[in-house]
Formats: C-alpha cells, sequence, structure tokens
C-alpha cells in the first residue's frame, strides 16, 4: 500500500503542500476560491519548522489504526482502498481518535461544529497521486510503498 | 466452532470483526439483554436531552447490516442466567441453552448504587444504557431541580447536559474535586469554572445519605447535614464490572473477571474483555479494571484473535479519558497526581500541560487541556515505556511535535518502521 513518504532533507519550507491541500479539500477546488470566498478548509498536512530541520507530515495509515479502535462510533474506519478516513456525517468531535493517534496528526474542523470534528489526510480519494505529493517542488513528500 | 459471546458493545463488536477476518466459518452468536444493536454510550448523555436520537446512524457503533454481514445470530432483550463451564454450556433466562466450545464474556459493567434510603422513589435516575437513558428523558418534564451524585465522567457530562436543557442543577462529589481519577487540582479547576458559568452549583467533599420524599423524591440530605431539594436525581457514582455469571461459575473473579495476557480467564474456553474484565494496567503494574472504551476494543479484538488460536498478546493498557465541558477541552492518561513521580507542568492562560516521569525516565502519565491535539504522542511513549530523558524539556512547549525528536528517530517512525 503506498502512502505518502516523508524526505526531511528535501524540505524548503515552503508550505505548499498545505496550500495544495486546503484547495483539493475545498468546495471548488480553485484556489482563489478557496482562500477567499468559501469557509477555508483546514490543512491535513503540517509543516513543522526547527531551524535547521522542517518537515511535513501527515497521517501514516497505520496498519493496526489506534484511531480506529479508539473512535465511539465507528466513523474512524478504513475505506475501500484500505486508508484510514474520517466519515465527517457520523464524528461527534469527542477526541477519542486524537487521544489515540500516536503520530498526533488529527485535527479539529471547527467549520461544522464549533468544537470540531476530527480531520486528517484521506489520500485524496479524488486523486491518483496526493495533491500534497504533487505540489512539492523539492520531492520532499513522494507516494510510495513504505 | 461455536463461538458464543454474551454481551454486545464495543469489545463484543471488535472480537466478531476479529474473528470474521479470520474465519467466515464459525458460528458466532451474541445474547444481550438490551434490545438494540451495539450503540455508542458516550453519547447517551447527549440522547437525554436529544442532541441526538436514536434514529441517527451516528448514535451506533456500527452501521445498519453489521450482524448480517458478519454471519452473526443475535439473541436480543435475553438476559444469560447460568454459566455452566463443565458442560460448556451458557442458560438464557427464557430457559434456553446454548452450546459453545469459545465463549466471550463482554457484560460489560452495571451502575454502582450507594447504600442509601430512597433509591426506588420516581424521579432518581442513572444513566448506563439506553434504557436509563430514555427514561431519564422522559422525566425531563417532572425535573426543575436536579441533583447529580457523583462528579467523574458521567456525573459531569450529564450536569452539564441537563443545565443546557435549562434546568437548575446541583453536582454533589465526594471529593474535593470534579472527575478526582482523571485531573489534578488544577485541571479540575477549569472544568469547575465551566460548570459554574453553566449555572451548576457544585457541592465538593460531601455525598448523599439519603432521599427524601413520598413517591417521587422530594429532598436530598446530605452527609453534612445540607438539604436541597430537588424534583430529580442522577446518580452517577460509578461502574463496576457485572461479574456475578463469572463468579457463580466459579470463574477467578476479583474485582473483575481476572484474565491473563491471552484475555483467556481461568477456564481455558472462557474468555473476557472489555469494562467486565481485569486485565494489566502498564502504568500501574498490576491488574485491575479500566473501563474506557478504546481498551475494550483493543482487548475484544485480541480476544477474539485468541479463541481461534492465534496466540495474542494483549501489552497492557492504562486509563486514558477525553472530555470536553463547556469550551474546555483535557486529554488526560495514566497517573495524574503523584509524589513520588518527578512533574513538569505549566499554565499559561487557558492552556495547561502537566507530565509525571518516574526515575527510570518513562512517562508514566500526562495531562493536556486545551491545547490537546499531540495527546496520542504521549500516550504511544506511555504505552510503549518509551526512555523520555532526552525529550522531555520540550514537552512544556506548546507546540511540541517531531520537530523536537532526534532526526534518525523520527524518520524511522515516520517511515513506520518502529511501530
Amino acid at each position: 500500500m503506498r502512502i505518502v513518504k516523508i524526505r526531511e532533507d528535501n524540505c524548503i519550507f515552503c508550505h505548499l503542500c498545505e496550500v495544495a491541500c486546503i484547495v483539493e479539500h475545498s468546495q471548488s477546488k480553485d484556489i482563489i476560491k478557496a482562500f477567499k470566498r468559501e469557509e477555508r478548509p483546514i490543512a491535513r498536512c503540517t509543516v513543522e519548522f526547527n531551524y535547521p530541520i522542517s518537515l511535513s507530515i501527515m497521517c501514516r495509515h497505520c496498519d493496526d489504526a489506534p484511531c480506529i479502535e479508539a473512535c465511539q462510533n465507528g466513523s474512524m474506519h478504513r475505506d475501500e482502498r484500505g486508508y484510514v478516513v474520517v466519515n465527517p456525517q457520523t464524528c461527534v468531535g469527542c477526541w477519542m481518535c486524537i487521544m489515540a493517534c500516536p503520530y498526533g496528526v488529527i485535527k479539529r474542523d471547527t467549520r461544522r461544529e464549533k468544537w470540531g470534528l476530527s480531520t486528517k489526510c484521506d489520500l485524496c480519494p479524488d486523486r491518483v497521486i496526493p495533491a500534497c505529493v504533487e505540489a512539492c517542488p523539492n520531492e520532499a513528500l513522494t507516494f510510495e510503498e513504505l | 466452532m461455536k463461538i458464543v459471546i454474551v454481551g454486545n458493545s464495543v469489545a463484543a463488536v471488535n472480537a466478531i470483526e476479529a474473528i470474521r477476518d479470520r474465519d467466515k466459518i464459525s458460528s458466532i452468536t451474541v445474547v444481550s439483554d438490551e434490545n438494540y444493536r451495539a450503540y455508542s454510550h458516550p453519547l447517551l448523555p447527549n440522547l437525554v436531552i436529544g442532541e441526538v436520537s436514536r434514529s441517527e446512524e451516528r448514535f451506533y457503533y456500527r452501521r445498519t447490516g453489521f450482524y448480517e454481514d458478519n454471519k452473526i445470530k443475535t439473541i436480543l432483550g435475553k438476559k444469560v442466567t447460568k454459566l455452566d463451564v463443565q458442560g460448556k454450556l451458557v442458560e438464557l433466562d427464557n430457559g434456553e441453552k446454548l452450546e459453545y466450545d469459545k465463549l466471550l464474556l463482554a457484560c460489560g459493567g452495571k451502575p454502582v448504587k450507594p447504600p442509601i434510603d430512597g433509591f426506588d422513589l420516581k424521579g432518581v435516575h442513572t444513566l448506563t444504557n439506553i434504557k436509563s437513558a430514555d427514561k431519564l428523558r422522559r422525566d425531563l418534564k417532572n425535573i426543575s431541580h436536579c441533583v447529580v451524585v457523583g462528579g467523574g465522567l458521567i456525573g459531569s457530562k450529564v450536569a452539564e447536559k441537563l443545565a443546557k436543557k435549562g434546568i437548575k442543577v446541583t453536582l454533589v462529589e465526594l471529593m474535593r474535586r470534579v472527575l478526582f481519577p482523571v485531573l489534578d487540582d488544577i485541571g479540575a479547576d477549569y472544568i469547575h469554572k465551566e460548570l459554574k458559568r453553566l449555572g451548576i452549583t457544585l457541592v465538593l467533599n460531601d455525598s448523599v445519605s439519603a432521599l427524601d420524599g413520598d413517591e417521587r423524591v422530594g429532598q436530598v440530605i446530605l452527609k453534612s447535614g445540607k438539604k436541597i431539594d430537588a424534583d430529580g436525581v442522577v446518580v452517577a457514582v460509578g461502574v463496576a464490572p457485572n461479574i456475578d455469571l463469572a463468579k457463580d461459575a466459579n470463574l477467578d473473579v476479583d474485582r473483575g473477571v481476572v484474565v491473563n495476557d491471552f484475555m483467556q480467564t481461568s477456564n481455558e474456553n472462557v474468555y473476557a474483555a472489555g469494562d467486565v474484565a481485569q486485565a494489566y494496567d502498564i502504568v500501574m503494574g498490576l491488574k485491575r479494571p479500566i473501563p474506557i472504551l478504546p481498551l475494550a476494543a483493543r482487548q475484544g479484538r485480541i480476544a477474539g484473535l485468541n479463541m481461534l488460536g492465534a496466540g495474542v498478546k494483549y501489552k497492557g493498557g492504562f486509563p486514558m479519558n477525553s472530555i470536553t465541558i463547556g469550551q474546555t477541552s483535557f486529554i488526560s492518561a495514566g497517573i495524574v497526581d503523584s509524589e513520588e513521580l518527578e512533574v513538569l507542568s505549566i499554565k499559561k492562560g487557558n492552556e495547561y500541560r502537566k507530565f509525571l516521569v518516574d526515575e527510570d525516565n518513562k512517562l508514566k502519565g500526562m495531562i493536556l487541556v486545551n491545547n490537546v491535539e499531540k495527546a496520542g504522542m504521549f500516550n504511544w511513549m506511555i504505552q510503549n515505556r518509551f526512555d523520555v530523558s532526552w525529550i522531555k524539556d520540550a514537552f512544556l512547549n506548546s507546540d511540541f511535535g517531531w520537530k523536537y525528536f532526534n532526526k534518525a528517530f523520527r524518520v524511522l517512525r515516520l517511515d513506520r518502521k518502529i511501530k
């Protein structure tokens, strides 16, 4: 199963992965509309910086995902591709997945509910190559078998 | 093989999924005294005030069709009255007998009833299943002032929800703070403030000695002598494992049903998982029941695998909780208050971070208030007895994350080379 491999030596802290992720998960998938007109989704990857290192981090799609185990109503589940995704229609925002995630990559989307619903990398179901990987100018993110 | 599962909640469902992942042929029968498919217990307080309803899919633990798709025979609304480990059968309250080759006890817990007078009066409620939630919901119209007994997870949550509904609420807690086992004094102070902001009256260091009234409860009498006029009471002083079945069958029972590393009870064909089981606590280093949902799921899965002979070990768990009261969210895990352990803590504005480290530099517990997104990284360190000597200085940074780790370790972890 292919996931996004993180090559931190190549990261130049440009945040383009986050921009691409926001656009991909926006209503219109248009960069201007996503940033200026619509309610902006949050990026599911996060760029961390601590001189001299920087890297973008997102869900590792664990084989024995603790977030699925911790979910109180089956919202966090494995989709037909084998990736770990959350169903925003049933998520109640209890943060048990955040409590369980060993990588700390589940975020709170406060658009629909003010306390926030779980949001995480879904490995772009509408695309062949995830948006963050395609946007990365220096191959700091690649899509491959781990 | 004939598999029988007593109970139909988190542990049972995860056992079913683990079994069906490897074995499509064995017959699986689920027996439960509740007449519903598996649902989400943490949502019961929301169900009481109508924030979720039973017609919504998100109230349930698995989607419709789960039992049919997995070819599970369900016997709902029937109680198991007897377990015969020699004859390998269970007896139901309608006289029916079920034979098994492997049995899973996943029958959960029941609300603790404090030894006080007036428990049978109208208007006195508990809240651990759909039936009790429905009873409380139907009674809400008769309640103008409710006393919630017990400031634990259920107690605080139901107090918050009732206050939101416009009911006057008094919360009575035996200890000096609410959420005693899962927060320290500073952390609980945030919750006290939230509860007060919601208009809830807090009575700490006190407990109920009697409930008074004719037919319906009218007054709550506290140990301190104080009397509170109330027309509703919710008793939420804890949950105890449902051990009667195992005890009567002479299985090894302590506070819960004692299990080994394979979730097996003292009888080799009987397994136990979830709130009913007494399994290993990796932080305390002893066996005790930890009634939390993620561990019920894990234990259920491991029990299911081992019933098929997979020989998978349960590495032990520890308590961890995530709750939001009002506008304050927190996640805590393991030991949260200790004199013996090294304590790292910082409080800045509405954020509070606390970490407890033992003399071997192993993380033993933590509290995160209002900045919780990295909580799981700490729980990983607790679970894996990770040496934190070189990273603990960074724990108190609000932006704690992967950037503070040693590069070689970070790369291996993010490449999933270290589990």
